[in-house]
């Protein structure tokens, strides 16, 4: 039962996943993706890892996706049709090179030799079944029940570095996009009447015709 | 203990078999998202009408049977022998899926809230985390629905509205998190018991801050007034679904209304306490004795409490519509992410303040007798009401100054705007003269 | 040294088939960043490429116990922070893509040839 499961929604993630590298139509891709990430999150699910999932699903369906369909917008015609794509010959070659990769690490998975205390990958058939920690020993199984809680314990000791990482990491990306993507003066009226050359100050030296021609919008913003 | 579908609300009692988790997943299915959610919705529009037509001194429906009761099965009707017009430019795969998922979503938030004892349709160990993410769907659904319709109008409309989702998305959010700080745990169920133990989140000064930012975020979550803009009909028709009609419109209107009920549900469960009297009244029931109460006994009462106190979130947000206007985008953005933001994070702080001052020590003594069997003592009421005074006062702190660090740059604003040199049209053509 | 018993499930999900499906999202992915000219699109493979990744770690903290001494949940916290820096990878790389396009007006990334002698 289980197994059809697994297999049923595998087969739907490597089809949403080829439907986002091969669909032309870039909005159809992230749908292809949402989709994948969303199996991702079933295959969570599988892992006993329920609360991974919910975080997978808000983080990237609910935040990524969407950004990447905004960035679809801003960058592209609106329907998302992609103009441009790799001639055939192309797609072969790297499609052989990624059958390539596929095969190299299934055979690594496959041929993985374990030692007598950590068995061969290939030979682990089921999950172990764990013990509830007593005495305040951390188990997997109290992972399992309550992940919320045991995470939030190890990033508080010993991922507390790594956490206050990425703490900064995340202020810093969130920064550095807004610094990046802003256009300078594009919300403040003030600036763009300035640049129009409309102030007194700059008036003479570079508010010249030539450049209020240039911008229409910008001449009659004075006025309202 | 920890099982996935079982119930720790007040006595542990349940009415579905635990043994047969299928059986009472067929029920919720069955009973409760096929019947009872869709006829709630149904019947939530008929009372919107009512209530904003009182407002505005009309009487509202009153020609479909008595008090036009019978209104929204001919709405519905009405929608479903609709043509089902599908706009020739239009994506028509991601046109009929972009509904289902904003329905889906409504629904699958449902999924988590207790009703009663034992009336969670499912008792995740992470359900807070699993509502937000699911409730995070309908942006996609939105913005699918306006860009599949090739049509400018639900284009705009579905951008304005996924970027106000995004945007009230983080003060509801992180309004959930003194909640969390408070119950220690994801669970719904878990959050319901410790209300039970310490009475409604809403009876503290953070717990109260955050109940209103909460509402208000709510409110703009569920795209009504004064936070319609996506669907503003004024400004852009109908935004992202006016390119629908018949029952692919009405997909639209039940998720809406589904959406402003799970909504009230998780308002009430999370603040209000879920199914609960007020705190000496439940102390009440037990001295009664209702331990003995066969649980169904104890589940009508609770879902009954349940039910009027999501009506009356209901009506507030009825009141709410019929009272406000319309806000502007910019407004908008900015009561966001200048206000409601900066308020719910230092409200964390705040929240951190009140559980060392009045719940750390009553929670860590209530875990002991559960090990040694003593008798509980509940603390006194000085601890409570140091706790208020000092919290309260926090949090009026932290509005004044989030109100008065926002005048201040507005009046800045203001200032640069006004004092900097921009001539008047008439002196426009002297400028010119001037440059040349 | 003692052996580890290996359980004897029938029906569970070999740990085998979880690295199947990983290593071959992970082979699309890389064959999307290949063969994608979109910038955008170029960041969705490499989305898959990170989800792949993920994949791995959970199934190995679900199925495999770790070294003495090294803690239970080292696979979680690592899908957890690569879930986080995926993140804010996406937000800081649609902002490049969004300041390129205004520059080169152009998405694709062998657009970007100003540096090409």
């Amino acid at each position: 039962m289980i197994q059809s499961i697994f297999l049923l929604f595998s087969a739907i993630g490597l089809m949403a996943a080829l439907g986002t590298v091969l669909s032309r139509n870039l909005v159809r891709a992230a749908l292809w993706l949402v989709a994948f990430f969303f199996i991702i999150a079933v295959q969570f699910v599988l892992l006993e890892a329920e609360f991974l999932a919910a975080i997978q699903v808000l983080v990237y369906i609910g935040a990524v996706a969407i950004l990447l369909l905004f960035g679809i917008m801003l960058t592209r015609n609106i329907q998302g049709d992609e103009t441009t794509s790799a001639s055939l010959n192309t797609k072969l070659i790297f499609g052989a090179l990624g059958l390539a990769l596929f095969a190299v690490l299934a055979t690594a998975i496959v041929s993985h030799k374990g030692t007598p205390e950590r068995p061969a990958w290939s030979k682990i058939q089921g999950r172990p079944d764990d013990e509830a920690g007593r005495d305040g020993v951390l188990t997997r199984k109290d992972t399992i029940n309550n992940m919320a809680k045991t995470v939030g314990d190890e990033m508080m000791t010993r991922f507390v570095i790594p956490f206050e990482i990425a703490g900064l990491l995340l202020t810093v990306a969130l920064v550095g996009a807004v610094a990046l993507a802003r256009q300078v003066g594009a919300d403040e009226p003030i600036d763009r009447v300035r640049k129009a050359g409309f102030t007194r100050d700059d008036a003479p030296a570079n508010g010249s015709p030539e450049g209020v021609a240039e911008a229409p919008g910008a001449v009659a913003s004075p006025s309202h | 203990m920890t099982d996935w579908a079982c119930a720790t609300l007040l006595f542990a009692q349940e009415i579905a078999p635990r043994e047969i988790p299928w059986l009472a997943w067929f029920l919720w299915l069955l009973i409760g998202f096929f019947g009872i959610f869709p006829g709630v919705v149904a019947y939530m529009v008929w009372a919107e009408r009512k209530v904003a037509a009182r407002f505005q001194d009309r009487i509202g429906p009153n020609r479909v049977g008595p008090l036009g009761l019978l209104q929204p099965i001919a709405d519905a009707l009405k929608l479903i022998t609709k043509e089902d017009i599908v706009p020739d430019a239009a994506d028509p795969i991601v046109h009929l899926l972009a509904p289902v998922i904003i329905l889906v979503s409504s629904f699958l938030v449902l999924a988590v809230i207790p009703f009663g004892v034992g009336l969670a349709p499912v008792n995740l160990p992470s359900g807070l985390l699993y509502l937000i993410a699911v409730s995070s769907f309908s942006a996609l659904g939105v913005f699918l629905a306006g860009w599949s319709s090739r049509n400018k109008y639900a284009l705009l409309g579905g951008m304005r509205a996924v970027a106000q989702l995004v945007s009230y998305e983080v003060p509801q959010v992180l309004s959930t998190i003194p909640v969390i700080l408070f119950t220690g745990s994801l669970s719904l169920v878990s959050m319901v018991d410790r209300q039970y133990e310490f009475g409604w989140f809403v009876f503290s000064p953070p717990g109260f801050l955050a109940f209103v930012v909460m509402t208000i975020a709510s409110i703009a979550e569920v795209n009504r007034t004064p936070f319609d803009l996506p669907e503003a009909e004024s400004e852009i028709i109908a935004g992202y679904h006016t390119e629908y009609s018949g029952m692919r419109f009405g997909l639209f209107f039940l998720a809406e209304y589904l959406s402003v009920f799970a909504v009230s549900c998780l308002g009430t469960v999370l603040f209000l306490g879920g199914g609960l009297l007020p705190f000496p009244l439940n102390r009440l029931a037990e001295w009664m004795g209702t331990g003995d109460w066969p649980a169904i006994v104890v589940n009508i009462g609770m879902v009954s409490v349940f039910s009027i106190k999501v009506l009356g979130y209901v009506f507030l947000m009825f009141w709410v519509r019929v009272t406000l206007p319309r806000m502007r985008v910019d407004r908008m953005m900015n009561f966001a992410w200048k206000y409601l933001v900066p308020l719910s994070i230092g409200n964390i702080v705040i929240a951190a303040v009140w559980f060392e001052m009045v719940l750390r020590d009553p929670i860590k003594r209530m875990a002991q007798v559960e090990i040694t069997g003593d008798e509980y003592i509940p603390p006194g009421i000085g601890v409570g009401l140091k706790g208020w005074i000092v919290t309260g006062a926090l949090v009026i702190a932290l509005f004044l100054t989030v109100l008065r660090v926002n005048r201040g740059s507005h009046a800045s604003k203001i200032k640069e705007i006004t004092e900097s040199p921009i001539p008047l049209p008439s002196e426009a053509p002297a400028l010119f003269a001037r440059a040349r | 040294m003692h052996t580890v018993e290996l359980p004897v499930s029938g029906s569970d999900i070999p740990l085998a088939w979880f690295l199947f499906f990983a290593a071959a999202s992970f082979s699309i992915g890389l064959f999307g960043v290949l063969v994608r000219r979109n910038a955008i699109a170029v960041l969705m493979s490499i989305e898959i490429m990170l989800n792949a990744a993920n994949i791995n770690l959970i199934a190995f903290w679900r199925y495999v116990a770790p070294p003495p001494g090294e803690g239970i949940n080292n696979g979680v916290m690592l899908a957890l922070f690569v879930i986080t820096i995926a993140a804010a990878e996406v937000a800081v790389g649609i902002a490049l893509v969004l300041l390129a396009y205004r520059r080169w007006k152009a998405a694709d990334v062998d657009r970007y040839d100003t540096l090409a002698g």
